[in-house]
């Protein structure tokens, strides 16, 4: 990719600075007397908080599903900022990104270092201003320590969430164009409850290190449990990926057998992901948006080979049967409890906008939107992948079917969402080998938008009395 | 029928030792009450209040899914904090024994049953009490136990430095979950016939991350009392919350990992290719014996998951094999639907040791014996477990299942592994009873 561009670079030297200016502002407020930051007992902590903070760092990778996970190295800046002051966290906050032990790129890890020393210093200085106590040791009593050390702490700690999503935002602002203001809210949202623990954890650190007298040692103790739940956690997140990988892995094989739909459901399952991209969908909904891609077309497995093949002149009593094969997916995978919210997209993913769908003839909104993003990337998936009567249309034709039939069979925002996404991944049309088409035979293929006429047709005939 | 018999009393020893503890316990106190004036309670009545509260609290969160294995994790900690605890809020040394440890616990638990037994939910009482037994044993041996001069460690650790002090209690919280796990293993061991020595290795290795933390939770609590009081207590269990919190979602996912496999294996009955229902009761049966025959969990969990998929190579079949019985396909095709699964197994890039047993599935026994391969125990128990259900069906009537049995037998040794089908006429007998 090579390096990063020229505003992102005088950023991060800016970011640097601004951390410098931090430290020395802090070096020049609190000399070095006994009682301050770097002092004999100080430097002892110090050396003890940076390698926990080296070690807490690690393992960044705990962010599972994008919405749990901690970072212990924010809870070590915390306990520091009260133990040694506006330097030292600075100190602990630097080293630990300095010293990160997985490859980064350079400028990554500048950044991160100038960024949580910037913070830790911020966070030191807004501690003292807030009435806190560095000679933590020479206070007891719930309220004195309340007062001196938890109020402060928490003041601090707002102040390094904030100032985190800051920084974070104009990185993110400069290199992928994101607005800031949507990144901080979005980052307040999503780890803001995290730093309220941190907070919390940070002051239990620190009145087991200093007023319960227990000393470094109290690390191994209040992070003992913290380390049981990040490894659930991983653990969590290795199941998660795994079951989703058994998930398609399992249908995709049991889709083996017509060559038609062989691949299809991963597809979709793509062309979701890429469209949740555009649609600003929740964690949840993304997740549920992909299984039911994945599973859309289960219920097929239920319908009689022989239907699926018949190419020509399927009689109502077929198409009904067709028609079926949404319920009967939802029926297959009724018992899994994770899917509970992807089932009504499997059941909705044929209806269409102008009520003339199946199952429930659902008119425009009615259908959940999960449904309506899968009826337009089956129907997108359909169009460019060969058929025995045509080839795979290109991706221009596909998106150019689709806006004709934007407002009747789709919904035209969601037509617009698929081709912004496009415009990010370049998608490739299917194309099938002849020879295999010809051993395949013929086929209907029901995600065709023109089978869509074709049942819509005959559901509207069949209510007509 | 001779393990059945000695799996019950296990669960009623264990219940009566627990009850005689209880009582044992308010018989100490009141005889101290009576006999030494000196032992006030009242100063102690607010700090053992919020821990007894704290105590039912956690017992209402009881993890349900999971079947053993610290299922109530904050108030096993707040018991042991009690158990630990060495000054009173208000920095004064605190004298209790073990009796009113014990006895707080007790009438916790049976506070904390109290909307279980209103919604007439079923209760484990062996939990309760392997429980009680665990913190009794960290009680007495902080509180009872004289380590030097007739000393016990609450009377020593006065002149202790804080960090030894923790370190002792982590020791010996530690040491009584071990035991308590170790109570657990042996009623499981009686459920399930399974070896104890097994069991305890399982419980052991699945609990160790939560007894660590509920060691280390129960100390520091404990240490934390003396500056900050009882406000501690709920302060510094909080960690712990996170990590049940996480344990209970890590059990979740594996929950629905499991069901999401047993449903996904009923896909090749939906497309005709097997006789529903027959996946599940072939990984039923493997999953008995599996046990019978003294399997780790994770290779009961795999046995369980390869049994339940053993049939999916049948989707690369052009044409399914009538009724789906693969025991009466010829050999090549056998080998080639084993194959088959296997790959497709292999695919999802989770489940290598699944794929391993599947692609095993069918070899005969007599290649261990004549040419000493090595073949998984876990595919053994398949193709025996397998060949059964297909001959003798869904709902088998006596006749059906002895002759399924008898022509098992005639493949003794040199189809069938002789251990498995052994394990297979006792999981049957144990079934009739």
């Amino acid at each position: 990719m090579g390096g990063p561009p020229l505003a992102a670079s005088a950023y991060i030297a800016a970011v640097l600075l601004m951390a410098a200016c931090l430290a020395v502002l802090a070096w020049r407020t609190y000399p070095l007397t006994n009682n301050s930051p770097l002092a004999d007992n100080d430097a002892v902590t110090l050396v003890v908080l940076g390698v926990l903070g080296v070690l807490g760092s690690t393992s960044k990778e705990d962010n599972v599903g994008g919405r749990i996970g901690f970072s212990f190295a924010s809870i070590i800046l915390l306990a520091a900022v009260a133990l040694i002051g506006p330097l030292g966290a600075a100190a602990v906050g630097a080293v630990t990104y300095l010293m990160v032990f997985e490859k980064q790129r350079f400028e990554v890890r500048v950044f991160n270092l100038g960024m949580t020393a910037a913070a830790g210093a911020a966070g030191g200085f807004v501690y003292l201003m807030a009435g806190g106590s560095t000679e933590v040791s020479a206070m007891g009593g719930v309220s004195t320590l309340m007062l001196h050390v938890g109020l402060p702490l928490a003041a601090a700690d707002v102040v390094i969430c904030l100032l985190n999503a800051v920084i974070l935002s104009g990185i993110v602002r400069l290199t992928r164009g994101t607005p800031m203001r949507r990144f901080i809210l979005g980052m307040l949202e999503t780890s803001g409850p995290a730093y309220i623990g941190y907070g919390l954890i940070g002051f239990l650190f620190v009145i087991l290190w200093v007023p319960a007298g227990v000393g470094p040692a109290s690390a191994v103790l209040i992070l003992a449990p913290l380390f049981v739940a990040r490894w659930a956690f991983v653990q969590y997140g290795d199941e998660q990926r795994a079951r989703e990988r058994t998930l398609s892995a399992l249908v995709a094989a049991v889709e083996t057998k017509d060559v038609y739909t062989r691949g299809h459901s991963e597809r979709v399952a793509s062309l979701c992901d890429l469209m949740a991209g555009s649609l600003v969908l929740s964690h949840q909904e993304t997740e549920a948006l992909r299984f039911a891609g994945i599973l859309h077309d289960i219920g097929k497995l239920a319908i009689p080979t022989r239907v699926l093949r018949k190419a020509d002149r399927l009689s109502g009593a077929d198409l009904d049967r067709i028609a079926t094969h949404v319920a009967s997916g939802v029926e297959m995978v009724r018992d899994i409890e994770f899917l509970s919210d992807s089932t009504d997209a499997i059941l909705h993913h044929h209806e269409r906008m102008d009520g003339l769908g199946y199952p429930a003839g659902l008119r425009g909104e009615d259908t959940p939107l999960l449904a309506r993003i899968i009826a337009v990337a089956d129907a997108f998936d359909s169009l460019t992948t060969s058929r025995f009567h045509r080839d795979a249309c290109t991706v221009a034709e596909a998106v150019a079917e689709l806006r004709e039939r934007a407002g009747t069979q789709f919904d035209p925002s969601i037509v617009a969402a698929l081709e912004r996404g496009l415009v990010r991944h370049p998608w490739e049309p299917t194309r099938l080998e002849p020879a295999l088409m010809v051993t395949a035979g013929r086929a209907f293929d029901h995600d065709d938008p023109a089978a869509s006429d074709l049942m819509a047709g005959l559901a509207g005939s069949e209510q007509a009395p | 029928m001779r393990r059945r018999v000695r799996a019950v009393p296990l669960e009623t020893l264990s219940g009566a030792f627990a009850l005689v503890l209880t009582l044992g316990a308010l018989a100490v106190i009141r005889w101290r009450l009576r006999e030494f004036p000196t032992f006030e309670i009242r100063p102690l009545l607010p700090m053992t209040g919020v821990f007894l509260v704290v105590i039912v609290i956690g017992e209402l969160f009881r993890v349900r899914q999971e079947a053993s294995r610290h299922t109530a994790p904050l108030a096993t900690a707040a018991a042991l904090a009690l158990a630990m605890t060495v000054a009173c809020p208000n920095g004064t040394a605190v004298s209790y024994g073990a009796p009113l440890v014990v006895a707080v616990t007790a009438v916790a638990m049976v506070l904390g049953l109290i909307p279980s037994l209103v919604r007439r939910r079923p209760i484990r009482l062996t939990d309760l009490a392997n429980s009680l037994v665990g913190i009794t044993i960290a009680a007495v041996i902080f509180r009872e136990l004289p380590i030097s001069d007739g000393r016990t460690m609450l009377e020593l650790q006065a002149g202790w430095p804080a960090d030894l002090l923790a370190l002792v209690m982590v020791l010996i919280c530690a040491f009584a979950l071990t035991v308590e796990v170790l109570l657990v293993a042996a009623v499981r061991a009686g459920r399930s016939q399974a070896p104890l020595l097994r069991t305890f290795q399982d419980e052991f290795t699945a609990a160790f991350g939560l007894t660590a933390a509920l060691s280390t939770t129960g100390a520091i609590v404990a240490l934390a009392e003396r500056p900050l009081g009882v406000v501690a207590i709920p302060l510094f269990l909080f960690p712990l919350v996170l990590t049940q919190f996480a344990v209970r979602r890590q059990s979740a996912i594996r929950r629905t990992y499991g069901q999401m496999i047993r449903t996904l294996s009923r896909l090749t009955e939906f497309g005709g290719y097997t006789e529903p229902g027959h996946a599940s009761r072939v990984a039923e049966l493997s999953r008995a014996i599996g046990q019978q025959l003294g399997m780790s969990e994770r290779e009961v969990l795999d046995l369980e998951y390869a049994a339940l998929l053993h049939d999916i190579g049948q989707v690369s079949l052009t044409e399914p094999i009538p009724g789906g019985a693969t025991v009466l396909a010829a050999p090549a095709d056998q080998r080639q639907i084993a194959h088959d699964g296997a790959e497709i197994v292999r695919q999802t890039g989770v489940l290598d040791n699944v794929a391993v047993i599947l692609e095993a599935q069918t070899t005969s026994y007599r290649q261990v014996r004549e040419l000493g391969e090595d073949l998984p125990l876990a595919s053994r128990i398949i193709k025996v477990c397998n060949a059964y259900d297909d001959m003798a069906g869904s709902r088998p009537i006596r006749a059906r299942r002895d002759a399924a049995m008898e022509r098992i037998n005639l493949g003794l040794g040199y189809e069938y592994d002789p251990r498995v089908v052994d394990a297979l006429v006792r999981v049957l007998e144990r079934g009739k009873n």
